[in-house]
């Protein structure tokens, strides 16, 4: 079970709105490499996990991605909040106020609503821990993608953040496949 | 920058280092400097969340001050803009 703490995982304080920015990076929240789509990935894979090191593993990453996913919430709210609506048509982003308002609803920046079909969740932990690698690295890309788009500080500091723990979840879950092959070596399972 | 935000982003900087301790020790759980150094981060992430919630309220559900009133529901709430 999970129990709430009433801050982010790192500060956001963003002064300037900027919707298109907003929709930009609405796709870390429901998109296909977003944090919805790794915490659920991880959180429901590590049922399968066979090592104490790869189910504390799995089990904490996804639940910092759920962190991860505030965040990224609360910039998509900040960058978004009190911009008047004929605004937000000068933009071009009001096909996604009239479907939503400005609320922060888990889709792509192009508007496609979250699906589980991002993810993959088998028995096997070897090829799952082989999508885990590969989505860190897609998410790090998505964030150098959003990063060289920014120009405000405010919200390039917290895109950093995040793209630096797409790298050290990279390095975790490579130490985990290195770990899970060596107990199943030891098993003879190959 | 006002002193209560001074102080939750001491106690969130010691919490991030926790957390990546952690899950650095979930891989590596016989590393005896790791293992320190999340002795000490934790001893001084409880020091500062005492004091923290005993000036301005609950961090979490069950820190109950000795109030007639549920703090809980408090403003601000993380995704809340303060400087705003």
């Amino acid at each position: 079970m999970w129990f709430y703490d009433k801050k982010t995982q790192y500060p956001i304080k963003i002064k300037k709105p900027d919707p298109r920015m907003a929709i930009a990076i609405l796709t870390q929240y429901g998109g296909p490499n977003g944090e919805l789509a790794a915490s659920l990935r991880y959180l429901s894979q590590r049922f399968s996990m066979p090592t104490k090191e790869a189910k504390a593993t799995l089990n904490d990453i996804g639940t910092e991605e759920l962190a991860h996913l505030e965040m990224i919430g609360t910039m998509v709210h900040q960058l978004m909040d009190k911009v008047p609506p004929k605004e937000l048509e000068k933009l071009h982003v009001d096909t996604n106020y009239v479907i939503h308002g400005r609320a922060v609803y888990p889709s792509d920046s192009n508007g496609v609503p979250f699906t589980a079909a991002y993810i993959e969740s088998m028995e096997d932990p070897i090829a799952n821990l082989n999508e885990d690698l590969a989505a860190e690295e897609k998410a790090r890309a998505t964030y150098d993608y959003l990063i060289s788009i920014a120009d405000d500080p405010d919200v390039i500091d917290p895109l950093r953040f995040l793209r630096e723990r797409e790298v050290v979840h990279y390095q975790r879950f490579g130490e985990t496949l290195r770990i899970v092959r060596e107990t199943m070596g030891k098993k003879k399972y190959y | 920058m006002d002193e209560q935000t001074t102080l939750l982003e001491q106690i969130m900087a010691y919490d991030f280092a926790l957390y990546d301790l952690q899950l650095f020790l979930n891989t590596h759980p016989s590393d005896t400097n790791a293992l320190r150094d999340y002795k000490m981060a934790l001893e001084q992430s409880e020091n500062l969340r005492r004091q923290y919630q005993s000036k301005y309220g609950p961090l979490t559900a069950r820190y109950l001050p000795n109030t007639t009133c549920w703090q809980w529901i408090n403003d601000p709430w993380p995704w809340n803009n303060k400087e705003v």
